[in-house]
């Protein structure tokens, strides 16, 4: 299946932090607007909608927010854009996706949050040998 | 049977031809199925706003059609651009990315919207 999204063939230093900046706003909207393919692919319809994947790669995106040194923004975006690669060739599969992006967020499966982990002791008991 | 009554009436009356369209008079292409060009701008407003409503980290109440999303809702950039994507979906536009860095408030996204005549 032919890569949909295109590489990022600019060269490999962004001149300055506003590059960088505006590298990173256009990889977030090829990711978006992969959506409805990944979708499709790997039929997660009924399992999450398109607003709520766009949060997850948001949030993806904002976890390294803090970073300055536009070559490592520039290494972190290649980083992104080969997943995002993979993704979408249909290289990885559904359980993959589900468990690397959907599960484990509290506000999609807001469920398995609150789920009772068990008495004071038992916390007490995986936290250390000694209480 | 009735299909072979009206053949029978009309073969002895004459039904004049009203030509209701006058081609010279309308600019618009009247016959054309692509309906209106520009959406109804409340309809628009609704949608958008709908839109903006739905991000999970917009307080709905906060949501008017002339609210900025940095400014007054408290996003920042990427949520900016988030939005802007979802409008995207919606409207099944592609927006780009000159025109959607200048979209940073609710008032710019409908009037941008508005003005695209391929919105649906």
């Amino acid at each position: 299946m032919a890569s949909t999204v295109k590489y990022l063939r600019v060269p490999p230093n962004s001149a300055s932090l506003e590059e960088a900046r505006r590298r990173v706003f256009d990889f977030f909207k090829t990711a978006c607007r992969s959506i409805p393919t990944i979708m499709e692919i790997y039929t997660i319809d009924d399992v999450v909608t398109p607003s709520q994947l766009r949060s997850i790669v948001a949030s993806e995106i904002r976890k390294n927010a803090h970073i300055s040194n536009p070559k490592v923004i520039d290494m972190l975006l290649f980083k992104g854009t080969e997943e995002l690669n993979n993704i979408v060739e249909h290289s990885k599969q559904r359980h993959h996706i589900l468990g690397q992006y959907v599960l484990g967020r509290p506000e999609i499966t807001p469920d398995s949050a609150t789920k009772d982990q068990g008495s004071e002791y038992l916390k007490n008991f995986f936290r250390s040998n000694y209480f | 049977m009735a299909s072979a009554l009206r053949s029978a009436i009309l073969r002895h009356i004459r039904v004049p031809v009203t030509n209701s369209l006058s081609l010279s008079g309308s600019a618009v292409r009247s016959m054309s199925s692509h309906g209106d060009d520009h959406l109804d701008k409340q309809a628009v407003i609704d949608r958008v706003i709908h839109v903006v409503k739905s991000f999970p980290k917009v307080d709905p109440s906060k949501v008017t059609p002339d609210v900025h999303f940095q400014k007054d809702l408290g996003l920042d950039s990427l949520d900016t651009v988030e939005i802007v994507m979802a409008l995207e979906e919606e409207f099944k536009l592609e927006i780009p990315d000159k025109e959607a860095d200048k979209i940073d408030s609710c008032h710019l996204a409908i009037e941008y919207i508005h003005n695209h005549p391929i919105a649906n």
